[in-house]
């Protein structure tokens, strides 16, 4: 005959008992052997509904975070949007700053002539009455004011270099609610591996180095790096280069 | 050095402002025949149908990126001397290292100084001279 599961040998002692009350007719021990298998009933009630519980509390979370994390996915295009814009307003300043920059190139080299045309002028030593004279100090005034307007030419260009640079003000805004939702998506994630698992998710894996991997992020871990360019030379230096 | 002057660059960044910025500065190095690529797809058969004589690339583009190009360059029988000098955020060891395997002749760590450019492209130059 095979055993019988163990959590009906619970029951043994107390049916016994109870078998031997009705035998015996003593109705006081027969409902204290009725009492003792109530216990055993009740307790192996208890740690189910415990089980249960346990359960029912580990899928509530799971679907709260699944909830979380089906939120966090509508926005992923919003925050890709949005990284688009960020790409667009930097690369946009950085060509108006150049195209600023080289603004000022020609307004220069108008300055370097006008300024040797004034410098001429006040070596030729001529009389300012004469009519070469006159001439001449007509030639400098000319050579003033365009210096004095190139200048003024310069000076606006600057001034809207210097306007070109906000751009830092509205990408940071929009660089930094994406990072909040970069956060929020790590905790969900970091939550719903640990559910899942019981631990941490898994190391990411090493990215192969053809493609590249972009710029070095202070904070990040990158592996070995180079330090700059005189380690990049010492490097290729080794190598006989 | 005025046979230097007419060398023809192609210069390989996604970036348009970061290939404007090489443009400015190799012009202001005194060669202003310079070409732009986006990435090494659109850069190589521009290399196999023109007459370069310097090219400069990124390493991280769409596409292909720098180092594929390095190598398709290499294994091109017309390209194989052609000076390459790759301008790039990519600072790993290994990946110099990789580059340098490849077949590169100069390597130059982004953000960089118009010295350092002009200094690197001035010592491939003499180098492909001395070797010439």
């Amino acid at each position: 005959m095979s055993e019988p599961p163990p959590d009906i040998v619970a029951y043994a002692d107390s049916v016994a008992a109870m078998s031997r009350a009705l035998a015996a007719a003593d109705e006081h021990a027969f409902r204290s052997a009725l009492s003792a298998f109530d216990a055993v009933r009740d307790g192996e009630v208890l740690t189910g509904v415990r089980k249960v519980t346990v359960e029912l509390q580990s899928a509530l979370r799971r679907f709260e975070i699944d909830a979380r994390l089906i939120g966090m996915a509508h926005k992923v295009p919003d925050a890709r949007r949005r990284l688009e814009h960020v790409l667009r307003l930097t690369n946009d300043a950085a060509h108006r700053t150049m195209d600023l920059v080289e603004q000022c190139g020609p307004l220069v080299q108008r300055i370097e002539q006008g300024m040797e045309t004034l410098r001429a002028g006040a070596a030729s030593g001529a009389a300012p009455g004469s009519e070469t004279g006159a001439a001449a100090g007509a030639l400098r005034e000319q050579a003033r004011a365009s210096v004095i307007e190139c200048l003024h030419g310069i000076r606006s260009r600057l001034g809207d270099v210097r306007l070109a640079q906000s751009y830092q003000d509205l990408t940071g805004q929009i660089v930094r609610s994406v990072m909040a939702l970069v956060d929020e998506l790590q905790r969900a994630l970091s939550e719903l591996a640990a559910i899942v698992d019981g631990k941490e998710a898994a190391a990411r894996r090493e990215q192969t180095t053809v493609r590249g991997r972009g710029p070095v992020v202070p904070g990040v871990e990158h592996g070995q790096v180079v330090s700059g360019q005189q380690d990049v030379d010492a490097l290729l230096s080794d190598l006989g280069m | 050095m005025s046979a230097q002057r007419n060398l023809n660059f192609l210069v390989v960044d996604d970036y348009s402002t970061m290939r404007r910025i090489v443009k400015n500065l190799l012009n202001e190095l005194g060669y202003p025949n310079v070409t732009e690529a986006d990435d090494g797809t659109t850069a190589l058969p521009l290399l196999k149908s023109g007459n370069f004589d310097f090219l400069i690339t990124d390493w991280n583009m769409p596409g292909m990126p720098g180092l594929e190009l390095l190598k398709q360059v290499r294994a091109d029988e017309r390209l194989a001397k052609l000076p390459v000098l790759m301008l790039t955020a990519e600072a790993k060891r290994e990946q110099v290292v990789e580059a340098a395997q490849a077949g590169v002749n100069g390597y130059v760590i982004k953000p960089f100084t118009a010295a350092t450019l002009k200094e690197k492209i001035d010592r491939i130059l003499s180098a492909q001279a001395v070797a010439a």
